[in-house]
């Protein structure tokens, strides 16, 4: 699929399409129509997730999910607000974000809901409960 | 009767640290757990606290055998936030020091490869000759390991021309002991009774579990970014995708050993076609809000940059999925069933960087804590 | 009085631990620097083997709290004890070994198993996952070459027609060595190859296999016990090698040159290093073997040859 078919597919689940190139393009969605874009994206063929990445932007952390529908990326941005940092997994539709999962919610504190194994994945296991290092608020390894 | 065997953070097999914890049943397999960030930089929170400028060194040193390729990445990252496109001949300079790189990860690879199986001659052979990949580097870099060639907008130093016959020789003595190598990892005895059938990855596995690089195309799935999504001047230049069906550790090694030679293919095609002109673009390093991502095809596969700018000469935020990171997932599934005997084997076969995989967080964990779980099952197990 | 002070010369200086430790350390050495040059690197010097035992002679000794059991303390010693005896028992300067007392091949073979199990003991008591794998990981090595060991030898015991180490010798003396009657053939290769698995050398370097298990049943040891241990190993080699030595190459023979008399020991030293390096280059040209396979290597390809050889001896005349 190149960044047109991408694009077609995925309109009626989120807004906000940027395309950079044939092969890149971002667009934002939300909670509510985020389960449906996964499946119709696991319908059209597409098995690849690249990694999550959260990025914490003052009152909101944005998780983007980097899908590779070879050869083109989408790059999907799912906003949180930070008084409800609640996100249902995709391990179920792409068991590959297991690691990146685990990686989201100890470095940024989203929830991920229904996720196989929350332990933390790259913190000590003595790292303070609710201290969260990529936080904007984040100041320094509490000693 | 189940007892665990610990592999780290301290252990021969591992060459960086990293903990695995085995449940054994003799000499079974029964579960693994992996538990990550013994080599915590907090690289990424770094990124972004530095300028441009200053983030082409510290990627450069997220991991030191593909240091040219996580460069490239970020400066090609950068320059396409900035909207400026390095010339021609800085492409195919960087693509020149990317194939030599992977050229000289493939063989190391080899010799650890060797060296887990207990191949002690292999590895030190293999290692010998990939001093000439070192030297080729050496040559036009002036660094052996650590180039310092990439520079946002082009690259900091020019190939030479008069370098360039000395590098064709140093490729054909390459190839001819890639080539050996190759026979030899497909005929001797002792090399196939331990790799073949052993930590198998269906395709289905490493299509399911997003596995990358080398290791897909191992299990017959033909991803290559290199191909798939060419950048700087991949897309002038031909070569072919190697995979293999198999998606054992033979399979693996064969296909990073056939990538040797395309790989010599791609750095005498590019010196050959090497563009003249200038090798670098000014760039105005005051970058306004936007965000990107790039992909490359380092030597463990795909390697991803996310950056997004706010304006300033800082990026707000650097986001780095090493090939390793996105391999870790289907390791569980390859060593299913195993022996005790395969781990160190099955374990190199997706060659692992945990220097690479392990830059996030902010705060190395102390080595304190890795020591007192250990002890703790130690003691364990005695009882 | 001459007696026991001839014995305790014999067992404490020659053959016995001395000679056999300082010889055994010096082929580790050989070994080590021959495969520096197969694998084109320059090797340490050949006298390196005594500067490292030398060292952990003088390093502190330091037993885990979960293996402080006279076991894990007495295992190296017994296993020296045992190596040393079997040189006692071997005719390293004449056919008539320094122990002359009723001692006859199966004496030997047993004396040969004690290391072994002393290291299976060390490794089992030793408290640590990695030991117990690798004293396991032994026992099955054990039950997969001494079968073929124990076989190559009846084909020569067939052959002489004796059980007595010496007589073996005599009659290579008085008929020519066994190796060169071609009957007894497969069965020196089946030997060479139990050799490399009792040795624990690459292929079959499966009990320490380093990047597997660390150093399988000697990883918690260190210091003067590793020492010990490293000295029962080199002179284990020796004796093996000596052992073969006597069965196929005729054992140490005196010679006279030009009004010289070469002793027999100059004889058995270079036989015996002549095996030592055919096990090195061996070792160097192979990768290891899961134990699984080597279990069936020795049952099928191995034992075949043992078995064949003995056939051979027995029927054919």
């Amino acid at each position: 699929m190149d960044s047109k078919e991408v694009s077609e597919l995925i309109k009626e689940y989120a807004g906000d399409v940027r395309i950079v190139n044939n092969r890149c393009l971002f667009a934002t969605s939300d909670k509510q129509r985020f389960r449906a874009l996964l499946r119709a994206l696991r319908v059209a063929g597409v098995t690849h997730i690249s990694t999550i990445t959260g990025i914490d932007v003052g009152n909101v952390v944005e998780v983007i999910y980097h899908f590779d529908c070879w050869p083109t990326m989408l790059n999907l941005k799912i906003p949180l607000p930070k008084d409800d940092l609640k996100i249902p997994t995709i391990t179920d539709v792409f068991p590959g974000a297991v690691l990146y999962e685990r990686d989201l919610m100890e470095m940024l504190g989203v929830k991920v809901e229904g996720h196989p194994d929350p332990r933390r994945l790259f913190l000590p296991d003595d790292w303070p409960e609710g201290v969260y290092p990529l936080r904007k608020e984040f100041r320094g390894a509490p000693k | 009767m189940t007892f665990v065997v610990p592999v780290g953070p301290q252990h021969p097999m591992l060459k960086e640290p990293e903990f695995f914890r085995f449940e054994v049943k003799g000499e079974e397999i029964v579960g693994v757990d992996i538990r990550l960030g013994y080599a915590h930089r907090g690289i990424e929170e770094a990124l972004s606290r530095r300028s441009y400028k200053h983030n082409v060194y510290l990627c450069e040193r997220i991991c030191g055998i593909c240091n040219v390729v996580h460069s490239t990445t970020y400066c090609q990252t950068v320059e396409q936030l900035a909207g400026v496109e390095p010339p021609e001949r800085a492409k195919y300079i960087r693509a020149i020091l990317m194939e030599l790189e992977r050229i000289h990860s493939h063989l190391l690879w080899l010799g650890v490869a060797a060296h887990q199986i207990g191949f002690n001659t292999l590895f030190m052979l293999a290692w010998r000759d990939r001093e000439y990949v070192m030297d080729l580097r050496e040559l036009i870099s002036g660094g052996r390991v650590h180039s310092a060639m990439n520079t946002i907008g082009g690259v900091r130093r020019d190939v030479r021309s008069e370098h360039v016959p000395t590098m064709l020789r140093g490729l054909d003595k390459l190839e001819q002991s890639a080539r050996y190598y190759t026979d030899l990892w497909g005929s001797d005895r002792t090399i196939l009774a331990r790799c073949t059938n052993v930590g198998v990855l269906s395709k289905d596995d490493a299509i399911k579990f997003c596995a990358v690089g080398p290791l897909a195309r191992a299990s017959d799935v033909k991803v290559d970014i290199r191909k798939d999504d060419p950048y700087g001047a991949y897309g002038a230049l031909s070569f072919n995708v190697i995979t293999e069906q198999e998606g054992d550790v033979w399979a693996k090694g064969m296909v990073r050993l056939r990538e040797i030679l395309e790989s010599i293919k791609i750095v005498r095609q590019a010196l050959k076609e090497l563009p003249s002109g200038p090798v670098r673009t000014p760039v105005e390093l005051k970058i306004p809000p936007n965000e990107t991502v790039e992909r490359t095809e380092a030597p463990r596969g795909e390697l991803i940059y996310y950056i997004r700018s706010n304006g300033t000469d800082t990026p707000e935020r650097v986001r780095v999925r090493t090939p390793t990171y996105g391999n870790f997932a289907s390791m569980k599934s390859m060593f299913a069933g195993g022996t005790v005997a395969e781990i160190p084997i099955v374990m190199w076969s997706i060659d692992p960087c945990f220097g690479c995989n392990d830059r996030i967080t902010l705060v190395d964990s102390h080595t304190g804590k890795a020591r007192v779980v250990s002890f703790d099952e130690l003691r364990r197990w005695k009882k | 009085m001459m007696e026991v002070l001839s014995f305790f010369f014999n067992s404490l200086v020659f053959p016995g631990l001395l000679f056999a430790s300082l010889i055994g350390l010096l082929y580790a050495g050989i070994d080590r620097k021959v495969t520096g040059h197969m694998q084109h690197r320059i090797g340490p010097p050949i006298w390196q083997e005594y500067l490292d035992v030398g060292k952990l002679m003088g390093k502190e000794d330091i037993t885990p709290s979960a293996a402080q059991s006279l076991v894990f303390n007495v295992a190296p010693l017994i296993a020296l004890g045992a190596v040393t005896t079997v040189m006692l028992l071997l005719p390293v300067n004449s056919a008539q070994p320094a122990l002359t007392a009723v001692a006859d091949l199966i004496v030997i073979i047993y004396l040969l198993n004690i290391p072994a199990i002393c290291l299976m003991l060390g490794g089992y008591s030793s408290g640590g996952p990695f030991g117990s794998v690798g004293a396991a990981r032994y026992v099955v090595q054990l039950f997969s070459y001494e079968f073929v060991f124990i076989l190559a030898i009846i084909a020569v015991i067939a052959r002489v027609g004796s059980l007595d180490l010496t007589a073996v010798v005599g009659y290579q003396a008085q008929r020519g060595w066994l190796i060169l009657d071609l009957r007894l053939i497969p069965a020196l290769i089946a030997m060479i190859i139990s050799a490399q698995g009792k040795l624990m050398r690459v292929p079959f370097d499966i009990p320490e296999a380093e990047t597997e298990i660390v150093h399988g049943a000697l990883t918690e040891y260190s210091g003067p016990k590793l020492a010990i241990w490293r000295i029962v190993y080199n002179i284990e080699t020796l004796v093996v090698a000596g052992f073969i030595a006597a069965l196929f190459l005729g054992g140490p023979v005196a010679y006279t040159i030009g009004g010289f008399q070469i002793p027999g020991v100059a004889d058995f030293l270079i036989k015996t290093l002549i095996i030592v390096l055919i096990t090195t280059i061996l070792r160097n040209i192979m990768a290891r073997l899961r134990i699984d396979q080597a279990l069936k290597f020795y049952w099928t390809f191995a034992a075949f040859l043992a078995v064949l050889s003995l056939m051979l001896v027995l029927v054919v005349p």
